[in-house]
């Protein structure tokens, strides 16, 4: 890459910022909302944390059930995967990654390291678990996928090989890095977040790709009708595998990053409760849009938190979403970016680029995978 | 000739029902050939064991292989107990009675799908779907050859019925078919489409080198483009022949015209 090139990338990326109501300026924009957010208060640091964690899962589960149409509801099992790789690595080989490196920056790669097996923990795990369920379709799926996640848990509470540490799980303790007199934890809110932050930004992308890729686009096909598929000569079956695998590592990704955050690898993370949080977020942001998941989590959230101020309120919380999920899926089948998109266009108008008929026109289908409305589709991000 | 794919005594039981029975056909290259029969008599069914999606319960299927390996010595592979989607990577693709496409997508979308599956891209993830120049220079060609410029970058589930069919047909093209067997390609179209849909059959069959295999109940459109028709009546075959000959043979008219009032 020249510089001459890069010189004119800066200024292509300048002039598109001073152009109005651009994509990049939104970006701009949200980068310094990420970065002054590091200086709040440091609750709502561990809010947000909190809330990139949960988007990422939602967007990982969603990459099964929005784009390849398969509602997995054990997906908690590759969550609780990552968290304790993490958990475990850090409990049991801290010490010897202190002696082979030294003490000082022992922490960071034992967290980096724990982080790599939780995720290689969750993709051996998905490789058999994904081959057998792929087997089953709609409602078969959803259930083996529930009882393997029930499974799971099962085992890490009676804890037969003696790792998991039973109900308590294993707490996790980050440590302080040392190098050359500066020291930080890296569990401390602010160093941790931006931690978060990059790792979720960087699998966001990952995900985006993947879901415009070749790859993905058989995805969408699958979805929309998998015999269709088959006739044109592609293996559903293996397609739909590894989609399983893919979307589980993005998932088992979230839980090293969970583990870290909440300073524990506990077995709820695996309970077929945790993994109903995914289908709930991304049922409310919209499971037909790339950022539905994520939008659906930052609601899931802060709504829970706004509940959780009010003790009367907050014995209810879970009344409350059932409500809301009620609502969506009688109601409002496009969920929050749906809302949004067409909230934008009533402002706006229709005068938007790109040629769509509208992004929200598949919006009114059922909420139900495979069916022609549920479509996880980029258009409502203008891409 | 040579025969591109070939049946042995194919027989399908569903309990106490005999859907196909018996049948033993051969196709020849370039041919169109029509497979007509009554409400019942085992189309549907006998193209779904053609495609894999359902295993015989007795009998034998072959189809002439592109790269060369046969099972017979004469240049044919037993495809009997392949899944549907090897059935399509061999060579024999479909196209569906009840439109079958990919409803959520835009038209240009659907044929992207049946290239990329050609071109063995699927697993490429990092790749951009509408990076790959060639592909997307065959998509332009196949739209231009179906006529479906106009509308390509539609969402299908907006499509007239006519529209969504002749994208049935663009589907199953896409993969470059040896053969092509239409499940009925006029399905519900008022008398315009289906014009339209006979002269695209026409083009399509001048152009390419593949061979048709329609079954259809429309009679007009079998007479005008059938080299060749089948009739089967209660899962077995009960004529074979030219059209003429087909169409004045006695049995055909008692069993299929009389009961059919076509």
């Amino acid at each position: 890459m020249s510089a001459t090139d890069t010189g004119g990338r800066v200024r292509k990326f300048g002039s598109a910022v001073a152009d109005g109501w651009t994509r990049e300026r939104f970006g701009l924009l949200g980068a310094l909302g990420l970065v002054l957010l590091a200086f709040g208060p440091s609750f709502q640091i561990y809010l947000f944390t909190d809330f990139l964690v949960v988007a990422l899962f939602a967007l990982g589960f969603n990459l099964l059930y929005g784009y390849t149409g398969l509602l997995s509801f054990g997906h908690g099992l590759f969550y609780a995967g990552g968290a304790y790789g993490l958990a475990i690595v850090l409990r049991d080989l801290g010490p010897v990654f202190a002696d082979v490196v030294g003490s000082g920056v022992a922490p960071l790669v034992t967290f980096v390291v724990g982080g790599l097996v939780g995720l290689a923990l969750v993709v051996a795990v998905a490789v058999p678990v994904g081959w057998l369920s792929v087997r089953l379709e709609e409602i078969y799926f959803a259930l083996i996928t529930l009882a393997f996640g029930m499974i799971g848990y099962s085992l890490i509470i009676q804890d037969p090989a003696g790792l998991t540490n039973g109900t308590d799980g294993i707490i996790v303790l980050l440590g302080s890095v040392d190098v050359g007199g500066e020291s930080f934890r890296i569990g401390a809110r602010q160093t941790y977040y931006a931690l978060t932050v990059v790792v979720v930004l960087a699998a966001i992308y990952g995900v985006w790709r993947v879901v415009n890729s070749p790859f993905g686009t058989v995805c969408k096909a699958i979805r929309e009708s998998p015999d269709r598929a088959a006739a044109l000569g592609i293996d559903v079956r293996h397609h739909r595998w590894m989609t399983f695998i893919i979307s589980a590592a993005i998932v088992g990704i979230a839980g090293v990053l969970r583990a870290g955050l909440a300073s524990v690898a506990s077995p709820g993370l695996t309970h077929w409760s945790t993994s109903a949080v995914a289908v709930i977020a991304t049922v409310i942001g919209g499971a037909t849009y790339f950022s539905g998941p994520i939008v659906g989590a930052f609601i899931f959230l802060y709504i829970r938190w706004g509940i959780s101020r009010f003790p009367t309120l907050d014995a209810y919380w879970e009344l409350f979403f059932g409500a809301l999920l009620i609502g969506v899926v009688l109601y409002f089948k496009a969920g929050a970016v749906g809302g949004l998109l067409l909230l934008r266009d009533r402002l706006f108008g229709e005068g938007r680029a790109g040629g769509d008929d509208g992004p929200t026109q598949g919006g009114g289908g059922a909420a139900e995978p495979g069916s022609s409305g549920d479509r996880a589709d980029d258009r409502g991000d203008d891409s | 000739m040579t025969t591109v794919l070939k049946t042995e005594s194919l027989r399908k039981q569903f309990g106490e029902l005999t859907a196909v029975d018996d049948v033993s056909i051969e196709i020849d290259d370039g041919d169109i050939t029509s497979i007509i029969g009554p409400n019942g008599a085992g189309k549907t069914t006998f193209y779904n064991l053609l495609t894999g999606v359902l295993q015989p319960t007795a009998g034998s299927i072959w189809l002439r292989s592109g790269d060369g390996a046969t099972d017979d010595g004469g240049g044919l592979r037993e495809i009997t107990d392949a899944e549907p989607h090897e059935v399509a990577q061999a060579g024999l693709s479909r196209s569906y009675q009840i439109t079958n496409i990919f409803e959520g997508l835009t038209v240009r979308e659907n044929v992207r799908v049946a290239r990329i599956s050609h071109e063995r891209t699927r697993l490429d993830f990092r790749s951009r779907a509408t990076g790959d120049e060639a592909i997307e220079a065959d998509i332009e060609e196949l739209l231009e050859l179906t006529g479906l410029t106009d509308i390509a970058d539609t969402p299908c589930d907006t499509l007239s019925h006519g529209e969504k069919r002749t994208v049935e047909i663009a589907l199953a093209l896409a993969i470059e078919p040896d053969v092509f067997l239409m499940d009925e390609p006029t399905a519900g179209m008022n008398p315009t489409e289906v014009t339209e849909i006979v002269s695209l059959i026409r083009e399509l069959d001048a152009d390419l080198d593949a061979t048709f295999v329609v079954t259809e109940h429309n009679m007009d459109v079998v007479t005008d483009i059938s080299d060749r028709i089948v009739v089967l009546a209660e899962g077995s075959i009960l004529a074979d022949g030219t059209p003429d000959d087909v169409l004045t043979d006695e049995r055909v008219t008692e069993a299929y015209l009389g009961s059919d009032s076509v």
